[in-house]
C-alpha cells in the first residue's frame, strides 16, 4: 500500500516538475496552487491541525477565516517549492537585485562579510527559507538540517534537483552539536529552523502565548561558541519578489545562569518569528503540531 | 602544585560538572581520563551544557575548534590546564 502511494506521489511530482520547468512562472504557480488544493482536499487531519493552530495563535479568531488562511498556507508551501526549484534562474549573478529586497542589519552584514567568523542564522518555517539560504550562500557556505523524505523515490528526485548554490545539508539523523561546531569552526553559516516541537533537550517557551517545547541547541551554540546569532527570514512580497530581512545580532554573553540565558535567547528569537508571521500569516507552515499539550 | 594532581583535580571537577549537566542517571563507575564523553552517555547536545558549565566553573572559554578536537576527559583536562584552569 505504502509503495503504491510512493509511486503515485513520485508520478505527481514528476508531472509537476515537467510543468515547473517548461511553463511560464505564472502558469507554474497556478499548477502548484492546484496541486496544493488537491492535497488540501485529501488531508483533513493536516487541515484541522492548521486551522486549530491559527485559532490558538490568536492571529485569526473566526474559524472560517482561519480555515481560509490555512488553505493559503498550504498554497504557500506549493509556491515555495516552485520558487525554490526555479531559484537558480533568478538568483544567479546580479539578477537577484530585481527579485530581492534586502534588509539585513549592518551588524549582521558585517558578520556575513567577515571571513573569520561563522554565523548562526535562526529562523522558522516562515516564508521561503530556501530562497534565503540561496541568497546567503553568496556570502559564505550555508549548512542546514534536512529531513530525509519518507518516500525514497521522492528523496532521490529531490537530491537530483538540488541547486548548485553553496548549500550543504546535514541529514537530520546526523545533526548533532559536533557537526554544528564544525560548521562554525569553518566560518560557515549555520541555518537552523528552531520552531519544531522538541521532544528532548527542550525548554518551554511561549509561542503566541502558549507554551511550546523548543530546542535549546541554537541558544547553547551561541552561548558556548560566541558565534554571532541572529533571526532571519525571507518573505514573499510579490510574484518572484521577496524581502530578506534579519534582526540585529542577539547579544547574550553567558551570565552564569544557564537556563535564564537560554530562555532570554529563545524568547527573543520567538518574538522575532511571531513578528514575521504577523506580517504574512499565510506564509507560515501552520500544519505542523507546534503545541503538543 | 605539580601537573599530575592538578590534572586529577580537573578531571574530578569535570565529573562533578558532568553529573550536574547530565539529564539522565549515568553509570560513573568507569569514569576516568580515558573515558570518551560519548561513553559516559552524554549525548552531543548535553556536551554544549557541559561546556557552558566548564566555563562558568573553571573560568576557561573553549573555542569551537578546541571542542571538536577533544577526544576524551583527559584531553579536555589537559586543554583546560593549557588555557589556565
Amino acid at each position: 500500500m505504502k509503495s503504491i502511494r510512493h509511486i503515485i506521489e513520485y508520478c505527481l511530482a514528476r508531472i509537476l516538475l515537467l510543468f515547473v520547468d517548461n511553463l511560464p512562472f505564472g502558469i507554474s504557480c497556478l499548477v502548484a496552487r492546484g496541486a496544493a488544493n488537491l492535497w488540501w482536499a485529501f488531508d483533513p487531519q493536516r487541515r484541522k491541525v492548521a486551522r486549530d493552530n491559527i485559532l490558538r495563535s490568536g492571529i485569526e479568531t473566526d474559524p472560517k477565516r482561519a480555515l481560509a488562511m490555512a488553505r493559503g498556507a498550504t498554497q504557500h508551501m506549493a509556491l515555495l517549492i516552485v520558487e525554490s526549484l526555479r531559484s537558480h534562474q533568478f538568483l544567479t549573478g546580479e539578477r537577484f537585485r530585481d527579485h530581492l529586497e534586502i534588509n539585513i542589519k549592518p551588524d549582521v552584514l558585517a558578520a556575513l562579510e567577515n571571513p573569520d567568523q561563522g554565523l548562526i542564522m535562526a529562523s522558522g518555517h516562515f516564508g521561503n527559507w530556501e530562497i534565503a539560504a540561496h541568497f546567503l550562500s553568496r556570502y559564505k557556505p550555508v549548512v542546514g538540517i534536512t529531513r530525509r523524505m519518507n518516500n525514497p523515490l521522492m528523496e532521490k528526485l529531490v537530491q537530483s534537483r538540488k541547486s548548485s548554490h553553496r548549500f550543504r545539508p546535514i541529514p537530520k539523523r546526523d545533526s548533532n552539536s559536533a557537526r554544528f561546531l564544525e560548521v562554525l569552526e569553518n566560518k560557515e553559516i549555520l541555518a537552523l529552523l528552531f520552531d519544531q516541537h522538541a521532544a528532548t533537550h527542550n525548554m518551554s517557551i511561549d509561542f503566541f502565548g502558549h507554551p511550546a517545547a523548543t530546542f535549546k541547541t541554537v541558544a547553547m551554540l551561541h552561548l558556548v561558541t560566541r558565534a554571532p546569532l541572529c533571526f532571519g527570514a525571507c518573505r514573499r512580497i510579490g510574484p518572484l519578489k521577496f524581502e530578506i530581512f534579519t534582526s540585529h545580532l542577539i547579544q547574550c554573553p553567558p551570565s552564569g545562569n544557564k537556563n535564564e540565558d537560554i530562555r532570554s535567547i529563545l524568547n527573543q528569537l520567538t518574538q522575532y518569528l511571531e513578528d514575521a508571521i504577523g506580517q504574512a500569516p499565510d506564509q507560515y507552515v501552520w500544519g505542523h503540531r507546534r503545541w503538543r499539550d | 602544585m605539580s601537573e599530575k594532581p592538578k590534572a586529577d583535580l580537573i578531571v574530578e571537577k569535570l565529573r562533578e560538572i558532568m553529573e550536574t549537566s547530565a539529564t539522565e542517571e549515568l553509570d560513573w563507575s568507569n569514569y576516568g581520563p580515558q573515558s570518551t564523553i560519548e561513553s559516559l552517555g552524554l549525548d552531543s547536545l548535553t556536551i554544549l551544557d557541559l561546556l557552558y558549565d566548564v566555563e562558568q566553573e573553571l573560568g576557561v572559554h573553549l573555542e569551537a575548534k578546541d571542542i571538536v578536537s577533544v577526544g576524551n576527559i583527559g584531553e579536555m583536562a589537559s586543554l583546560l590546564i593549557d588555557r589556565g584552569a
